[in-house]
């Protein structure tokens, strides 16, 4: 039934219609708008493209009416359409060819020199069509746009398109924005000029950067207005250290929170993981392999990403400190009370106890059962109580940062051992620097490090680190950091740590058993031997003098 | 027979827990130092004997500290400082005696009594063991006990190495001491004869000795002195 009064009323408009646009020909301007609307006001009005698009021809006659363009009437624009043949069938390929079509009916009355008068929309015109920026029907004018609109709609009315900004560098920086992402991000109520500072609806300086990278770095003060405490935080870091040094792959905030998308880390965790893995790519199987990284992808709250235990701005290189020691701690805070469990101390192990081996040893070098254990001595400056980083030291030594290893080896053998150190220790000591190496008790590598087994596979043996010999002291290595913070080794004789000569550098690292002193093993026998031999030695001479004893004792009317 | 009252129970039950302790605190020590060469025990097994004897260790210095100090005997191991040269002479003597008087068959200078009981090498080596040597033991064996527990103490001396140091070449010193001590001790009129002082209190003394016999066998609080 409703077909059938559908059809009805398409017979009687196409009756209607040539009488209609007849009827205009002579029709006075004013009136020329109300009659295109008695078409155009139908919104299932559309055309369908020669690349299948629909167009939709639809105009609101209301907005229209309140637009600035009201005067000019359609044909102002559309001055292609003759009364007497519309609707003609007009070939239109694609809507951005129409759009571009359309861009020329503007400059009938918008002059290039007009146009051109703002450096910025001149070049935004080589980018975008009039109507992507002011729309087509409803053009409010700049000024009352200004006026009128919301910020964000102001910015975005352009940046919704896909303009393009131009590095010194040749290269291409999407300046495009979409909206809904904004608006579902954490900043999405924000306002534009909240973090672009220096723009307005009113203000928009053309800037130029020589890289993408730059412009990231420059953006990241932005972030600091309002993340205060993550941002120093974040001047502690490694990554901070490594954009010092020049390093254009170290991160700064978007690279990990995104730019315009940025997720609350408080609700999404998976930032802690998924941001690491763009440069860490190397850890991601070990972590996804550890019991830690199984829990993680099963979704279990309390399971930790990178950032629960490297922290998220102040990252540190985690080679030459046990603060990492502090990631684990904050989820394992009964630690200490599980470990002297198995950690003997009699007759009574203190929490302390547990804390001594946690001061020394890396959780890894026993929760990371596969791994290859190494001890790490680092030189520290007694007052600072800081690594002395490469460069300083590479000074002190009065060698080149890069040729440390000269450097450690100051009696040059080829090798470094404990004499080395002491000397090293000794030459700073003269400079006014003192000095001691701190020791580590780790695996080989941050690769391993991560692959943290199950509690029940854990290294529980006590002769791993207090028997001399163990793979730990045959692998001994010099760490210095550089002031990227990334750690140089320098591979260390065997047995360093048990030199006599390593006791006053190596002053403060001590595993009972396993780092003691060689020489004291030889004392003792020695001590042995010599308090056999007094009783021996002298016994064989009371033997000796015996007769003179019986000689005496005659003499003196002895008894016998 | 004559006999000379010399060890009081406190100072009896002092010196063989002590010896007890001390013989398997070395040899504990040295398994626990020498793994990797030496296999009396296993480290845990090392480290928890050396431990509880370590603090049973430190009861007992007080036992004799304690004694000592209530009773004013600790006045014998003070050498007569007033007197340096007759207490150089005398120290002289009974090096000399050991050295080679012994040998020829002299008399020993010394005469032990409870007021008087060392002689002056003694009274100088009981006096460095007992007043430092020990203590220092006893505390850089705590150090290393719980090294994070005394950290301010462990930073103060410079590091748990420099207490390690302290302990080990004590370790060696006792080592060796404690042979020769053991061998001193045979060096009475008869070879068990102090040993068995150090068991009963009292010292069966030499009839040839004339000396000491005021002391004789007048009980724990009977000697004239």
């Amino acid at each position: 039934m409703d077909k059938k009064y559908v059809s009805i009323f398409l017979i009687i408009a196409f009756m209607i219609f040539p009488l209609c646009v007849s009827a205009a020909k002579g029709v006075p301007k004013q009136d020329e708008v109300q009659l295109c609307l008695m078409c155009h006001q139908d919104t299932g009005l559309t055309k369908k493209l020669e690349n299948k698009e629909r167009l939709s021809l639809y105009i609101d006659g209301n907005q229209f009416m309140a637009s600035v363009h009201r005067k000019v009437k359609c044909t102002g624009c559309h001055n292609d359409i003759s009364m007497d043949a519309h609707p003609r069938v007009k070939t239109i390929n694609s809507k951005r060819e129409y759009s571009a079509q359309m861009y020329r009916k503007c400059r009938i009355c918008h002059t290039d020199q007009q146009l051109s008068k703002n450096p910025l929309h001149s070049q935004l015109m080589a980018r975008a069509s009039c109507a992507e920026c002011h729309g087509s029907h409803y053009v409010k004018g700049v000024k009352a746009d200004k006026v009128a609109v919301q910020e964000n709609i102001y910015c975005i009315s352009c940046h919704r398109n896909q303009l393009v900004l131009t590095m010194k560098n040749g290269e291409s920086l999407s300046l495009y924005i979409d909206q809904s992402m904004v608006g579902n991000s954490v900043h999405g109520k924000l306002k534009c000029t909240e973090c672009h500072t220096g723009f307005s609806k009113t203000v928009h300086p053309v800037k130029s950067f020589n890289s993408k990278r730059d412009y990231s770095i420059l953006t990241a003060d932005a972030c600091r207005k309002c993340h205060a405490e993550a941002s120093k935080q974040f001047e502690n870091s490694v990554h901070l250290s490594l954009l010092k040094t020049g390093n254009l792959k170290a991160p700064t905030c978007t690279d990990c929170h995104g730019a315009h998308s940025v997720a609350s880390a408080k609700k999404d965790k998976t930032i802690g993981v998924t941001s690491c893995n763009k440069c860490h790519a190397e850890m991601k199987p070990s972590y996804e392999m550890s019991v830690h990284g199984k829990a993680f992808l099963k979704g279990k709250a309390e399971a930790p990403s990178c950032s629960s235990c490297h922290n998220a701005h102040n990252i540190e290189s985690t080679t030459l400190t046990t603060k990492i020691k502090d990631g684990c701690l904050k989820c394992h805070k009964d630690a200490a009370k599980a470990h002297n469990k198995w950690l003997k101390n009699p007759p009574i192990a203190l929490p302390t106890f547990a804390k001594a081996h946690f001061d020394v040893v890396s959780c890894a070098a026993c929760h990371s059962p596969d791994a290859q254990r190494r001890i790490y001595l680092t030189l520290y400056n007694q007052k600072t109580k800081k690594p002395l980083p490469e460069e300083e030291l590479a000074e002190l030594l009065t060698t080149e940062p890069g040729k440390l290893k000269e450097g450690f080896d100051p009696n040059k053998d080829g090798k470094v051992d404990g004499q080395d150190l002491l000397k090293v220790f000794a030459g700073l000591f003269k400079k006014g620097v003192s000095t001691t190496f701190m020791g580590t008790m780790d695996v080989s590598n941050s690769v391993e490090s991560h692959m943290i087994a199950p509690k029940a596979e854990a290294v529980k043996n006590c002769d791993n680190c207090h028997i001399p010999g163990t793979e730990f002291y045959n692998n001994v290595f010099v760490a210095v950091k550089k002031s990227d913070g990334k750690p140089t080794l320098i591979p260390a004789e065997k047995d360093t740590v048990r030199s006599v000569f390593s006791i006053v550098p190596v002053r403060k690292f001590y595993a009972i058993g396993g780092s003691s002193i060689e020489l004291w093993d030889i004392l003792f026998i020695i001590a042995l031997v010599g308090g056999i031999a007094v009783p021996i030695g002298h016994i064989s001479l009371r033997i000796i003098f015996s007769p003179i004893r019986s000689l005496r004792r005659m003499g003196k009317g002895g008894k016998k | 027979m004559k006999r000379i009252f010399l060890h009081p129970l406190p100072i009896r039950i002092w010196h063989w827990v002590n010896l007890a302790a001390f013989i398997i605190l070395i040899l504990t020590g040295a398994q626990i130092k020498m793994g990797d060469r030496l296999h009396l025990f296993s480290f845990e097994t090392a480290v928890d004997l050396h431990s509880w004897l370590g603090f049973i260790l430190i009861a007992n210095y007080f036992i004799w500290l304690v004694y000592y100090l209530v009773t004013g005997n600790i006045k014998i191991y003070i050498p007569p400082l007033h007197k340096p040269i007759e207490f150089a002479k005398k120290a002289l003597n009974q090096a000399k005696f050991y050295g080679f008087g012994i040998m020829v068959g002299d008399e020993n200078p010394h005469h032990s009594t409870f007021e008087n009981k060392f002689n002056p090498m003694q009274q100088v080596s009981y006096l460095a063991i007992m007043v430092l040597l020990i203590p220092l033991q006893l505390i850089t064996g705590l150090l290393l006990w719980d090294p994070h527990l005394f950290s301010p103490v462990v930073n103060l001396i410079g590091g748990i190495q420099i207490a390690d140091l302290i302990h080990i070449l004590l370790w060696i010193f006792f080592s060796a001491f404690m042979i020769v001590h053991f061998y001193l001790a045979t060096l009475g009129h008869t070879p068990m004869a102090h040993i068995i002082a150090m068991f009963k209190g009292y010292e069966e003394l030499h009839e040839e000795h004339g000396h000491g016999e005021e002391h004789a066998d007048s009980g724990e609080h009977g000697h004239g002195h």
